[in-house]
Protein backbone atom coordinates (compact mmCIF):
# COMPACT_ATOMS: atom_id res chain seq x y z
CA UNK A 1 0.00 0.00 0.00
CA UNK A 2 2.79 2.39 1.18
CA UNK A 3 4.13 1.51 -2.79
CA UNK A 4 0.75 2.68 -4.39
CA UNK A 5 0.71 5.80 -1.99
CA UNK A 6 4.53 6.75 -3.64
CA UNK A 7 3.54 6.28 -6.57
CA UNK A 8 0.48 8.54 -6.35
CA UNK A 9 2.62 10.82 -5.04
CA UNK A 10 4.75 11.08 -7.96
CA UNK A 11 1.38 11.13 -10.44
CA UNK A 12 0.12 14.00 -7.90
CA UNK A 13 3.28 15.95 -8.51
CA UNK A 14 3.21 15.20 -12.40
CA UNK A 15 0.19 16.34 -13.22
CA UNK A 16 -1.52 19.85 -13.54
CA UNK A 17 -2.00 22.99 -15.97
CA UNK A 18 2.10 22.89 -16.78
CA UNK A 19 3.56 18.64 -17.63
CA UNK A 20 6.29 17.92 -15.26
CA UNK A 21 8.33 14.63 -16.05
CA UNK A 22 9.24 12.56 -12.98
CA UNK A 23 12.52 13.06 -13.67
CA UNK A 24 12.26 16.62 -12.85
CA UNK A 25 10.43 16.25 -9.75
CA UNK A 26 13.16 13.78 -8.18
CA UNK A 27 15.99 16.72 -9.26
CA UNK A 28 14.13 19.28 -8.13
CA UNK A 29 13.54 17.67 -4.91
CA UNK A 30 17.10 17.23 -4.52
CA UNK A 31 18.13 20.10 -5.77
CA UNK A 32 15.25 23.26 -6.16
CA UNK A 33 16.90 25.73 -7.84
CA UNK A 34 18.65 24.11 -10.61
CA UNK A 35 15.65 22.88 -12.62
CA UNK A 36 13.54 24.75 -14.59
CA UNK A 37 10.29 23.67 -13.04
CA UNK A 38 11.66 23.45 -9.59
CA UNK A 39 9.89 26.60 -7.97
CA UNK A 40 6.60 25.34 -8.80
CA UNK A 41 7.15 21.94 -7.62
CA UNK A 42 8.33 23.15 -4.56
CA UNK A 43 6.32 25.98 -3.49
CA UNK A 44 3.24 25.03 -5.39
CA UNK A 45 2.90 21.08 -5.78
CA UNK A 46 4.57 19.69 -3.27
CA UNK A 47 2.75 21.28 -0.19
CA UNK A 48 -0.77 20.49 -2.07
CA UNK A 49 0.38 16.85 -2.37
CA UNK A 50 1.64 16.32 1.25
CA UNK A 51 -1.86 17.94 2.41
CA UNK A 52 -3.53 15.78 0.71
CA UNK A 53 -1.73 12.71 2.12
CA UNK A 54 -1.80 14.16 5.01
CA UNK A 55 -5.19 15.38 5.70
CA UNK A 56 -7.03 12.58 3.61
CA UNK A 57 -5.49 10.20 5.82
CA UNK A 58 -6.66 12.13 9.02
CA UNK A 59 -9.94 12.24 7.44
CA UNK A 60 -10.04 8.20 7.51
CA UNK A 61 -8.88 7.88 10.41
CA UNK A 62 -11.18 10.23 12.23
CA UNK A 63 -14.29 8.47 10.24
CA UNK A 64 -13.52 5.11 11.42
CA UNK A 65 -13.08 6.32 15.15
CA UNK A 66 -16.06 7.91 14.97
CA UNK A 67 -17.81 4.58 13.30
CA UNK A 68 -16.78 2.44 16.30
CA UNK A 69 -18.03 5.28 18.97
CA UNK A 70 -21.61 4.95 17.72
CA UNK A 71 -21.31 0.94 16.49
CA UNK A 72 -22.12 2.43 13.15
CA UNK A 73 -20.80 1.63 10.09
CA UNK A 74 -22.40 4.69 8.02
CA UNK A 75 -20.76 7.22 10.59
CA UNK A 76 -17.92 10.02 9.31
CA UNK A 77 -17.31 13.34 9.68
CA UNK A 78 -19.07 14.61 6.90
CA UNK A 79 -22.48 12.80 7.12
CA UNK A 80 -23.01 13.64 10.76
CA UNK A 81 -22.27 17.62 9.76
CA UNK A 82 -19.26 17.54 12.19
CA UNK A 83 -17.25 19.05 8.82
CA UNK A 84 -20.32 21.31 8.52
CA UNK A 85 -20.39 22.83 11.68
CA UNK A 86 -16.26 23.37 12.21
CA UNK A 87 -16.58 25.07 8.58
CA UNK A 88 -19.08 27.18 9.72
CA UNK A 89 -16.84 28.05 12.87
CA UNK A 90 -13.94 28.92 10.75
CA UNK A 91 -16.15 30.95 8.52
CA UNK A 92 -17.42 33.02 11.44
CA UNK A 93 -13.89 33.99 13.24
CA UNK A 94 -12.32 34.21 9.45
CA UNK A 95 -15.21 36.82 8.89
CA UNK A 96 -15.76 38.63 12.00
CA UNK A 97 -12.05 39.30 12.95
CA UNK A 98 -10.64 39.82 9.14
CA UNK A 99 -13.43 42.14 9.31
CA UNK A 100 -12.18 43.97 12.79
CA UNK A 101 -8.94 44.22 10.62
CA UNK A 102 -7.15 41.12 13.16
CA UNK A 103 -5.05 39.00 10.98
CA UNK A 104 -5.93 35.09 12.29
CA UNK A 105 -2.96 32.67 12.25
CA UNK A 106 -3.82 28.67 10.94
CA UNK A 107 -3.24 27.26 14.64
CA UNK A 108 -6.06 29.32 15.20
CA UNK A 109 -8.48 28.30 12.43
CA UNK A 110 -7.51 24.71 13.76
CA UNK A 111 -9.01 26.12 17.47
CA UNK A 112 -12.27 27.79 15.50
CA UNK A 113 -12.69 24.04 13.72
CA UNK A 114 -12.08 21.88 16.57
CA UNK A 115 -15.16 24.22 18.77
CA UNK A 116 -17.39 23.31 16.19
CA UNK A 117 -16.34 20.20 15.67
CA UNK A 118 -17.02 19.32 19.62
CA UNK A 119 -20.05 21.53 19.12
CA UNK A 120 -21.08 19.22 16.74
CA UNK A 121 -20.06 15.78 18.02
CA UNK A 122 -22.13 17.44 21.20
CA UNK A 123 -25.41 17.70 19.56
CA UNK A 124 -24.96 14.14 17.76
CA UNK A 125 -24.46 12.54 20.65
CA UNK A 126 -27.46 13.91 22.39
CA UNK A 127 -29.46 12.67 19.14
CA UNK A 128 -27.51 9.05 19.19
CA UNK A 129 -29.12 8.46 22.78
CA UNK A 130 -32.69 9.13 21.74
CA UNK A 131 -32.18 7.85 18.07
CA UNK A 132 -31.00 4.08 18.33
CA UNK A 133 -31.48 3.49 14.73
CA UNK A 134 -28.30 4.04 12.70
CA UNK A 135 -29.58 5.37 9.69
CA UNK A 136 -31.88 7.64 11.13
CA UNK A 137 -28.42 9.73 12.83
CA UNK A 138 -27.11 9.93 9.58
CA UNK A 139 -29.86 11.43 8.65
CA UNK A 140 -30.04 13.98 11.59
CA UNK A 141 -26.35 14.39 10.53
CA UNK A 142 -26.87 15.19 7.34
CA UNK A 143 -29.49 17.91 8.30
CA UNK A 144 -27.00 19.47 10.60
CA UNK A 145 -24.64 19.67 8.26
CA UNK A 146 -27.10 21.27 6.01
CA UNK A 147 -28.17 23.75 8.87
CA UNK A 148 -24.46 24.71 9.18
CA UNK A 149 -23.85 25.04 5.16
CA UNK A 150 -26.81 27.60 5.48
CA UNK A 151 -25.48 29.66 8.05
CA UNK A 152 -22.32 29.97 6.78
CA UNK A 153 -23.51 31.23 3.14
CA UNK A 154 -25.46 33.72 5.79
CA UNK A 155 -21.79 34.73 7.11
CA UNK A 156 -20.47 34.64 4.05
CA UNK A 157 -23.03 37.56 2.67
CA UNK A 158 -21.48 39.61 5.17
CA UNK A 159 -18.34 39.13 4.74
CA UNK A 160 -16.04 42.07 2.80
CA UNK A 161 -15.95 41.17 -1.12
CA UNK A 162 -11.87 40.44 -0.59
CA UNK A 163 -12.52 38.05 1.78
CA UNK A 164 -15.68 36.30 -0.13
CA UNK A 165 -13.64 34.39 -3.20
CA UNK A 166 -11.42 32.98 -0.73
CA UNK A 167 -13.84 31.65 1.51
CA UNK A 168 -16.45 30.55 -1.29
CA UNK A 169 -13.65 28.27 -2.58
CA UNK A 170 -12.16 26.95 0.74
CA UNK A 171 -15.83 26.22 2.24
CA UNK A 172 -16.67 23.70 -1.21
CA UNK A 173 -13.47 21.80 -0.11
CA UNK A 174 -9.64 22.68 -2.06
CA UNK A 175 -6.51 21.82 -1.62
CA UNK A 176 -5.14 24.70 -3.67
CA UNK A 177 -4.95 27.72 -1.42
CA UNK A 178 -2.20 25.42 0.85
CA UNK A 179 0.97 26.80 1.77
CA UNK A 180 4.06 25.03 3.64
CA UNK A 181 3.14 26.65 7.09
CA UNK A 182 -0.41 25.33 6.83
CA UNK A 183 0.94 21.79 5.80
CA UNK A 184 3.73 21.52 8.53
CA UNK A 185 0.85 23.14 11.17
CA UNK A 186 -1.71 20.21 10.23
CA UNK A 187 1.71 17.34 9.11
CA UNK A 188 2.32 17.85 13.45
CA UNK A 189 -1.38 17.96 15.26
CA UNK A 190 -1.95 14.92 12.49
CA UNK A 191 0.86 13.10 13.93
CA UNK A 192 0.17 13.79 17.63
CA UNK A 193 -3.32 12.67 17.44
CA UNK A 194 -2.48 9.56 15.14
CA UNK A 195 0.55 8.68 17.74
CA UNK A 196 -2.53 9.15 20.67
CA UNK A 197 -5.03 6.78 18.40
CA UNK A 198 -2.33 4.45 17.85
CA UNK A 199 -1.99 4.99 21.71
CA UNK A 200 -5.36 4.06 22.42
CA UNK A 201 -5.40 1.06 20.18
CA UNK A 202 -6.39 -1.30 22.78
CA UNK A 203 -9.53 0.00 24.63
CA UNK A 204 -10.52 0.99 20.57
CA UNK A 205 -11.09 -2.63 19.87
CA UNK A 206 -12.16 -3.69 23.22
CA UNK A 207 -15.23 -0.98 22.26
CA UNK A 208 -15.95 -2.85 19.46
CA UNK A 209 -17.59 -5.72 21.61
CA UNK A 210 -20.00 -2.87 22.92
CA UNK A 211 -19.30 -0.98 26.02
CA UNK A 212 -20.73 -3.78 28.45
CA UNK A 213 -18.27 -5.93 27.43
CA UNK A 214 -15.51 -3.29 27.22
CA UNK A 215 -15.90 -2.81 30.98
CA UNK A 216 -15.76 -6.09 31.67
CA UNK A 217 -12.25 -6.19 29.52
CA UNK A 218 -11.16 -3.47 32.56
CA UNK A 219 -11.42 -0.64 30.35
CA UNK A 220 -12.57 2.90 31.70
CA UNK A 221 -15.60 3.71 29.55
CA UNK A 222 -15.94 7.41 30.52
CA UNK A 223 -12.38 7.94 29.51
CA UNK A 224 -12.10 6.03 26.17
CA UNK A 225 -15.04 7.73 24.92
CA UNK A 226 -14.27 11.46 25.56
CA UNK A 227 -10.65 9.96 23.79
CA UNK A 228 -12.72 8.88 20.66
CA UNK A 229 -14.59 12.28 20.86
CA UNK A 230 -11.54 14.65 21.01
CA UNK A 231 -9.20 12.44 18.72
CA UNK A 232 -11.75 12.52 16.25
CA UNK A 233 -13.02 16.15 16.23
CA UNK A 234 -9.37 16.78 16.53
CA UNK A 235 -8.51 14.80 13.25
CA UNK A 236 -11.46 15.90 11.14
CA UNK A 237 -11.05 19.77 12.49
CA UNK A 238 -7.53 20.12 11.07
CA UNK A 239 -9.00 19.02 7.76
CA UNK A 240 -11.86 21.09 7.84
CA UNK A 241 -9.48 24.28 8.63
CA UNK A 242 -7.54 23.76 5.94
CA UNK A 243 -9.21 22.23 3.09
CA UNK A 244 -12.78 22.78 4.11
CA UNK A 245 -15.32 20.12 4.37
CA UNK A 246 -14.38 17.06 2.06
CA UNK A 247 -17.30 14.87 1.73
CA UNK A 248 -17.51 11.07 1.84
CA UNK A 249 -13.96 10.15 2.93
CA UNK A 250 -14.63 9.53 6.02
CA UNK A 251 -17.43 7.06 6.08
CA UNK A 252 -16.27 5.26 2.76
CA UNK A 253 -12.23 5.08 2.94
CA UNK A 254 -12.55 2.73 6.38
CA UNK A 255 -15.05 0.24 4.77
CA UNK A 256 -13.08 -0.41 1.99
CA UNK A 257 -10.04 -0.75 3.71
CA UNK A 258 -12.20 -3.30 6.04
CA UNK A 259 -12.52 -5.13 2.69
CA UNK A 260 -9.21 -4.71 1.81
CA UNK A 261 -7.86 -6.05 5.13
CA UNK A 262 -10.30 -8.71 6.05
CA UNK A 263 -10.15 -7.36 9.41
CA UNK A 264 -11.13 -4.67 12.04
CA UNK A 265 -8.55 -4.46 14.43
CA UNK A 266 -7.47 -1.18 15.49
CA UNK A 267 -3.56 -1.51 14.93
CA UNK A 268 -4.37 -2.62 12.10
CA UNK A 269 -7.01 -0.77 10.69
CA UNK A 270 -5.25 2.79 11.77
CA UNK A 271 -2.73 2.58 9.53
CA UNK A 272 -4.90 1.26 7.11
CA UNK A 273 -7.20 4.02 6.70
CA UNK A 274 -4.53 6.50 6.69
CA UNK A 275 -2.55 5.18 3.88
CA UNK A 276 -6.09 4.68 2.23
CA UNK A 277 -7.33 7.79 2.91
CA UNK A 278 -3.87 9.51 1.47
CA UNK A 279 -4.50 7.41 -1.49
CA UNK A 280 -7.81 8.14 -2.65
CA UNK A 281 -7.69 11.67 -1.60
CA UNK A 282 -4.34 12.36 -3.84
CA UNK A 283 -6.30 10.52 -6.20
CA UNK A 284 -9.37 12.33 -5.93
CA UNK A 285 -7.31 15.86 -5.81
CA UNK A 286 -5.37 14.64 -8.92
CA UNK A 287 -8.89 14.68 -10.49
CA UNK A 288 -10.14 18.17 -9.62
CA UNK A 289 -7.03 19.79 -10.92
CA UNK A 290 -7.19 17.72 -14.19
CA UNK A 291 -10.57 16.89 -15.42
CA UNK A 292 -11.88 20.55 -16.36
CA UNK A 293 -8.27 22.17 -16.74
CA UNK A 294 -7.45 25.02 -16.54
CA UNK A 295 -10.77 25.31 -14.29
CA UNK A 296 -10.51 23.44 -11.07
CA UNK A 297 -13.39 21.98 -9.45
CA UNK A 298 -13.94 21.23 -5.78
CA UNK A 299 -12.51 17.97 -4.51
CA UNK A 300 -15.43 17.42 -2.56
CA UNK A 301 -17.39 17.06 -5.97
CA UNK A 302 -14.74 14.08 -7.16
CA UNK A 303 -15.19 12.19 -4.11
CA UNK A 304 -19.03 12.55 -3.58
CA UNK A 305 -18.96 11.03 -7.10
CA UNK A 306 -16.31 8.29 -6.14
CA UNK A 307 -17.84 7.74 -2.70
CA UNK A 308 -21.07 8.43 -1.94
CA UNK A 309 -22.09 5.35 -4.03
CA UNK A 310 -20.72 3.24 -1.27
CA UNK A 311 -22.20 4.97 1.53
CA UNK A 312 -25.75 4.55 -0.59
CA UNK A 313 -24.64 0.86 -0.92
CA UNK A 314 -23.81 0.18 3.18
CA UNK A 315 -26.97 2.12 3.76
CA UNK A 316 -28.69 -0.82 1.90
CA UNK A 317 -26.62 -3.53 2.63
CA UNK A 318 -25.81 -2.91 6.00
CA UNK A 319 -29.16 -2.63 7.24
CA UNK A 320 -29.00 -5.77 9.63
CA UNK A 321 -26.26 -4.83 11.31
CA UNK A 322 -27.28 -2.10 14.01
CA UNK A 323 -25.66 -2.45 16.99
CA UNK A 324 -28.69 -1.14 18.66
CA UNK B 1 -10.35 -16.56 52.03
CA UNK B 2 -12.10 -19.58 51.74
CA UNK B 3 -14.82 -18.22 49.08
CA UNK B 4 -14.45 -16.41 46.31
CA UNK B 5 -17.02 -14.17 46.53
CA UNK B 6 -19.63 -12.99 48.77
CA UNK B 7 -22.11 -10.07 49.45
CA UNK B 8 -23.92 -8.83 52.67
CA UNK B 9 -27.05 -6.82 52.27
CA UNK B 10 -26.70 -6.17 48.66
CA UNK B 11 -29.16 -3.81 47.19
CA UNK B 12 -29.83 -3.72 43.59
CA UNK B 13 -32.39 -1.71 41.03
CA UNK B 14 -32.29 1.40 38.91
CA UNK B 15 -31.88 4.39 40.65
CA UNK B 16 -32.99 5.35 44.44
CA UNK B 17 -36.58 5.33 42.96
CA UNK B 18 -36.47 1.69 41.40
CA UNK B 19 -34.94 -0.51 43.96
CA UNK B 20 -35.46 -4.16 42.38
CA UNK B 21 -34.31 -6.27 45.26
CA UNK B 22 -32.41 -4.77 48.94
CA UNK B 23 -30.72 -6.99 51.39
CA UNK B 24 -29.17 -9.86 49.19
CA UNK B 25 -26.37 -12.03 51.17
CA UNK B 26 -24.81 -14.90 49.77
CA UNK B 27 -21.30 -16.66 49.15
CA UNK B 28 -19.95 -18.74 46.80
CA UNK B 29 -16.77 -20.80 47.05
CA UNK B 30 -14.49 -21.69 44.41
CA UNK B 31 -15.94 -24.10 42.16
CA UNK B 32 -18.83 -23.84 43.41
CA UNK B 33 -21.73 -23.26 40.90
CA UNK B 34 -24.87 -20.86 42.46
CA UNK B 35 -27.85 -20.65 39.72
CA UNK B 36 -30.27 -17.65 40.26
CA UNK B 37 -33.94 -18.71 40.43
CA UNK B 38 -36.78 -16.36 39.58
CA UNK B 39 -39.66 -15.16 37.43
CA UNK B 40 -39.26 -12.90 34.70
CA UNK B 41 -38.73 -9.21 36.64
CA UNK B 42 -37.88 -10.30 39.99
CA UNK B 43 -34.17 -8.97 39.42
CA UNK B 44 -32.04 -11.84 38.05
CA UNK B 45 -30.53 -9.75 35.31
CA UNK B 46 -30.30 -6.69 37.74
CA UNK B 47 -28.16 -8.64 40.64
CA UNK B 48 -25.54 -9.91 37.70
CA UNK B 49 -25.33 -6.66 35.93
CA UNK B 50 -24.77 -5.05 39.16
CA UNK B 51 -21.81 -7.55 40.17
CA UNK B 52 -20.21 -6.60 37.18
CA UNK B 53 -20.66 -3.18 37.51
CA UNK B 54 -22.53 -2.07 34.56
CA UNK B 55 -25.22 -1.09 37.53
CA UNK B 56 -24.09 0.72 40.61
CA UNK B 57 -24.66 -1.23 43.41
CA UNK B 58 -27.17 0.95 45.95
CA UNK B 59 -26.03 -0.83 49.26
CA UNK B 60 -24.59 -3.20 51.11
CA UNK B 61 -20.67 -4.85 49.78
CA UNK B 62 -19.42 -7.23 47.58
CA UNK B 63 -16.00 -8.86 47.91
CA UNK B 64 -13.67 -10.76 45.49
CA UNK B 65 -11.17 -12.80 46.77
CA UNK B 66 -10.78 -11.00 49.84
CA UNK B 67 -11.20 -7.61 48.29
CA UNK B 68 -13.88 -5.07 48.68
CA UNK B 69 -15.29 -4.84 45.04
CA UNK B 70 -15.84 -0.36 45.23
CA UNK B 71 -12.16 -0.33 46.40
CA UNK B 72 -11.10 -2.02 42.96
CA UNK B 73 -10.37 -0.24 39.39
CA UNK B 74 -12.06 -1.07 36.47
CA UNK B 75 -8.84 -2.99 35.36
CA UNK B 76 -8.93 -5.15 38.70
CA UNK B 77 -12.65 -6.40 38.33
CA UNK B 78 -11.42 -7.49 35.07
CA UNK B 79 -8.97 -9.55 36.39
CA UNK B 80 -11.24 -11.05 38.67
CA UNK B 81 -15.02 -11.63 37.37
CA UNK B 82 -15.63 -12.30 33.78
CA UNK B 83 -19.35 -12.25 32.04
CA UNK B 84 -21.33 -13.79 29.51
CA UNK B 85 -24.05 -12.15 29.61
CA UNK B 86 -27.44 -12.10 26.93
CA UNK B 87 -26.80 -9.17 25.43
CA UNK B 88 -25.69 -10.45 21.82
CA UNK B 89 -22.67 -8.54 20.06
CA UNK B 90 -22.00 -7.55 16.41
CA UNK B 91 -18.56 -7.49 16.07
CA UNK B 92 -17.37 -6.98 12.34
CA UNK B 93 -14.81 -9.16 10.64
CA UNK B 94 -13.72 -10.81 13.76
CA UNK B 95 -12.72 -14.59 14.12
CA UNK B 96 -14.72 -16.61 17.13
CA UNK B 97 -10.46 -16.97 17.69
CA UNK B 98 -10.41 -12.99 17.63
CA UNK B 99 -13.01 -12.67 20.19
CA UNK B 100 -11.66 -15.75 22.47
CA UNK B 101 -8.61 -13.36 22.30
CA UNK B 102 -9.93 -10.02 24.05
CA UNK B 103 -10.81 -12.69 27.17
CA UNK B 104 -7.15 -11.87 27.49
CA UNK B 105 -7.45 -8.07 27.68
CA UNK B 106 -6.84 -7.22 31.15
CA UNK B 107 -3.19 -8.80 31.04
CA UNK B 108 -1.92 -7.65 27.54
CA UNK B 109 0.37 -4.38 26.67
CA UNK B 110 -0.26 -1.50 25.85
CA UNK B 111 -0.99 -2.11 22.36
CA UNK B 112 -2.58 -5.14 23.26
CA UNK B 113 -0.56 -8.00 21.53
CA UNK B 114 -1.07 -11.30 22.41
CA UNK B 115 2.48 -13.18 24.42
CA UNK B 116 2.69 -17.06 23.68
CA UNK B 117 1.04 -17.25 27.43
CA UNK B 118 -1.74 -15.39 26.19
CA UNK B 119 -2.35 -17.76 22.87
CA UNK B 120 -1.86 -21.07 25.24
CA UNK B 121 -4.98 -20.04 27.31
CA UNK B 122 -6.88 -19.20 24.08
CA UNK B 123 -6.38 -22.70 22.73
CA UNK B 124 -7.00 -24.03 26.43
CA UNK B 125 -10.19 -22.30 26.27
CA UNK B 126 -10.97 -23.00 22.93
CA UNK B 127 -10.49 -26.95 23.51
CA UNK B 128 -12.68 -26.59 27.30
CA UNK B 129 -15.35 -25.72 25.04
CA UNK B 130 -14.78 -27.98 22.40
CA UNK B 131 -14.83 -25.40 19.88
CA UNK B 132 -11.46 -25.54 18.28
CA UNK B 133 -12.97 -26.15 14.95
CA UNK B 134 -14.83 -23.27 14.83
CA UNK B 135 -11.68 -21.16 16.12
CA UNK B 136 -11.13 -19.79 12.88
CA UNK B 137 -14.40 -19.07 11.29
CA UNK B 138 -16.41 -15.49 11.17
CA UNK B 139 -18.16 -15.14 14.62
CA UNK B 140 -20.94 -13.47 13.03
CA UNK B 141 -21.16 -16.13 10.47
CA UNK B 142 -21.89 -19.11 13.12
CA UNK B 143 -24.84 -20.31 15.17
CA UNK B 144 -26.39 -19.30 18.47
CA UNK B 145 -25.12 -22.58 20.02
CA UNK B 146 -21.57 -21.99 18.99
CA UNK B 147 -21.66 -18.60 19.17
CA UNK B 148 -22.17 -19.09 23.55
CA UNK B 149 -19.68 -21.17 23.61
CA UNK B 150 -17.29 -18.95 21.98
CA UNK B 151 -18.67 -16.24 24.38
CA UNK B 152 -17.80 -18.91 27.26
CA UNK B 153 -14.38 -19.75 26.08
CA UNK B 154 -13.90 -15.96 26.04
CA UNK B 155 -14.81 -15.17 29.66
CA UNK B 156 -12.78 -18.99 30.55
CA UNK B 157 -9.25 -17.24 28.77
CA UNK B 158 -10.07 -13.97 31.04
CA UNK B 159 -8.77 -16.49 34.04
CA UNK B 160 -10.51 -14.82 36.84
CA UNK B 161 -12.19 -16.40 40.19
CA UNK B 162 -15.56 -15.76 39.82
CA UNK B 163 -17.52 -15.94 36.50
CA UNK B 164 -21.48 -14.11 36.05
CA UNK B 165 -23.87 -15.96 33.78
CA UNK B 166 -26.75 -14.69 32.47
CA UNK B 167 -29.09 -17.12 31.11
CA UNK B 168 -26.19 -19.43 28.95
CA UNK B 169 -28.94 -21.70 28.18
CA UNK B 170 -31.67 -19.92 26.54
CA UNK B 171 -31.99 -19.73 22.72
CA UNK B 172 -30.66 -22.80 22.58
CA UNK B 173 -31.60 -26.49 21.80
CA UNK B 174 -31.96 -29.49 24.13
CA UNK B 175 -28.36 -30.83 23.04
CA UNK B 176 -26.61 -27.40 23.41
CA UNK B 177 -28.33 -26.87 26.78
CA UNK B 178 -26.87 -30.06 27.92
CA UNK B 179 -23.41 -29.32 26.35
CA UNK B 180 -22.99 -26.00 27.85
CA UNK B 181 -24.18 -26.78 30.92
CA UNK B 182 -21.38 -29.61 30.84
CA UNK B 183 -19.05 -27.16 29.47
CA UNK B 184 -19.06 -24.84 32.66
CA UNK B 185 -19.60 -27.66 35.36
CA UNK B 186 -16.20 -28.83 33.90
CA UNK B 187 -14.50 -25.48 34.39
CA UNK B 188 -15.71 -24.68 37.34
CA UNK B 189 -14.10 -27.62 38.87
CA UNK B 190 -10.73 -28.17 36.68
CA UNK B 191 -10.26 -24.09 36.93
CA UNK B 192 -11.52 -23.81 40.74
CA UNK B 193 -13.86 -21.02 39.86
CA UNK B 194 -16.96 -19.83 41.44
CA UNK B 195 -19.75 -19.42 39.00
CA UNK B 196 -22.99 -17.63 39.64
CA UNK B 197 -25.94 -18.32 36.90
CA UNK B 198 -29.47 -17.05 36.26
CA UNK B 199 -31.45 -19.97 34.78
CA UNK B 200 -34.95 -20.08 33.51
CA UNK B 201 -35.03 -24.05 33.05
CA UNK B 202 -35.76 -25.64 36.74
CA UNK B 203 -35.25 -29.00 35.31
CA UNK B 204 -31.59 -28.19 34.91
CA UNK B 205 -31.00 -26.88 38.18
CA UNK B 206 -30.24 -29.79 40.25
CA UNK B 207 -27.97 -31.39 38.08
CA UNK B 208 -26.12 -28.09 37.46
CA UNK B 209 -25.93 -26.24 40.64
CA UNK B 210 -24.32 -26.69 44.03
CA UNK B 211 -26.24 -23.70 45.73
CA UNK B 212 -29.71 -21.96 44.54
CA UNK B 213 -30.78 -18.70 44.69
CA UNK B 214 -34.32 -18.29 44.61
CA UNK B 215 -35.85 -14.59 44.27
CA UNK B 216 -39.15 -14.36 45.73
CA UNK B 217 -41.51 -11.07 44.01
CA UNK B 218 -41.48 -8.23 46.20
CA UNK B 219 -36.90 -8.50 47.19
CA UNK B 220 -37.72 -12.12 48.86
CA UNK B 221 -35.80 -14.73 48.63
CA UNK B 222 -34.38 -18.00 49.42
CA UNK B 223 -31.58 -19.68 49.59
CA UNK B 224 -30.22 -23.36 50.17
CA UNK B 225 -29.50 -26.69 47.96
CA UNK B 226 -31.71 -27.18 44.98
CA UNK B 227 -33.54 -29.99 46.82
CA UNK B 228 -34.17 -27.48 49.55
CA UNK B 229 -35.30 -24.68 46.99
CA UNK B 230 -37.32 -26.65 44.11
CA UNK B 231 -40.35 -27.77 46.52
CA UNK B 232 -43.72 -26.64 45.48
CA UNK B 233 -44.46 -24.30 48.13
CA UNK B 234 -41.29 -22.32 46.70
CA UNK B 235 -42.23 -22.64 43.31
CA UNK B 236 -45.36 -21.53 44.16
CA UNK B 237 -44.30 -18.14 45.66
CA UNK B 238 -42.14 -17.72 43.00
CA UNK B 239 -43.95 -17.87 39.70
CA UNK B 240 -47.51 -16.86 41.50
CA UNK B 241 -49.52 -19.85 41.12
CA UNK B 242 -51.59 -22.09 42.94
CA UNK B 243 -50.09 -24.54 45.37
CA UNK B 244 -51.86 -27.71 43.54
CA UNK B 245 -50.73 -26.77 40.57
CA UNK B 246 -47.07 -26.32 41.60
CA UNK B 247 -47.31 -29.69 43.81
CA UNK B 248 -48.36 -31.47 40.20
CA UNK B 249 -44.93 -29.46 38.42
CA UNK B 250 -42.60 -29.79 41.19
CA UNK B 251 -43.23 -33.72 40.79
CA UNK B 252 -42.34 -34.04 37.46
CA UNK B 253 -39.92 -31.47 37.42
CA UNK B 254 -38.22 -34.00 39.97
CA UNK B 255 -38.51 -36.82 37.34
CA UNK B 256 -37.46 -34.37 34.63
CA UNK B 257 -34.25 -33.14 36.58
CA UNK B 258 -33.27 -36.75 37.94
CA UNK B 259 -32.66 -37.70 34.15
CA UNK B 260 -30.39 -35.11 33.39
CA UNK B 261 -28.55 -35.21 36.48
CA UNK B 262 -27.81 -38.59 35.48
CA UNK B 263 -26.88 -37.29 32.22
CA UNK B 264 -24.63 -34.69 33.03
CA UNK B 265 -23.14 -36.89 35.54
CA UNK B 266 -22.07 -39.96 33.39
CA UNK B 267 -20.93 -38.08 30.55
CA UNK B 268 -17.83 -36.39 31.44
Amino acid sequence: MIAILILCFFVGMGVGSADVSILDIIKSLLSPGDVYMGKIIISIRLPRVIAAIVLGGALSVSGFLLQIFFGNPIAGPYVLGISSSAKLFVALFMVFLLGNGVTISSLFMVVAAFVGSLLAMGVVVALSQKVKNMSLLVVCGVMIGYICSAITEFVIAFADDTNIVNLHNWSLGSFSGINTTHVLISFVIVAIAIAFTIYFSKPISAFQLGENYARNMGVNIKRIRIVLVILSSILSATVTAFAGPISFVGVAVPHIMRGVMKTAKPLVMIPACFLGGSIITLICDCIARTAFAPTEISISAVTSVFLAPVVIYLLVARREVSRG
Amino acid sequence: MDNSIFSQGLGVGYGKDNIVLDGLSFSINPGEIVCLIGANGAGKSTVLKTIVRQLKKLSGSIVINGLREDEMSEADVAKHVSMVMTERIHPELMSCYDVVATGRFPYTGRLGILTDGDKAAIEQALSLVGAEKTAYKDFSKISDGQRQRIMLARAICQDTEVMVLDEPTSFLDLQYKLDILKVIKKMAKTKNMAVLMSIHELEFVPGIADKVIGIVKNGVYLTGTPKEVLTGENIQKMYGMSLDNSNILCLGLWKYADAIVELLECQK
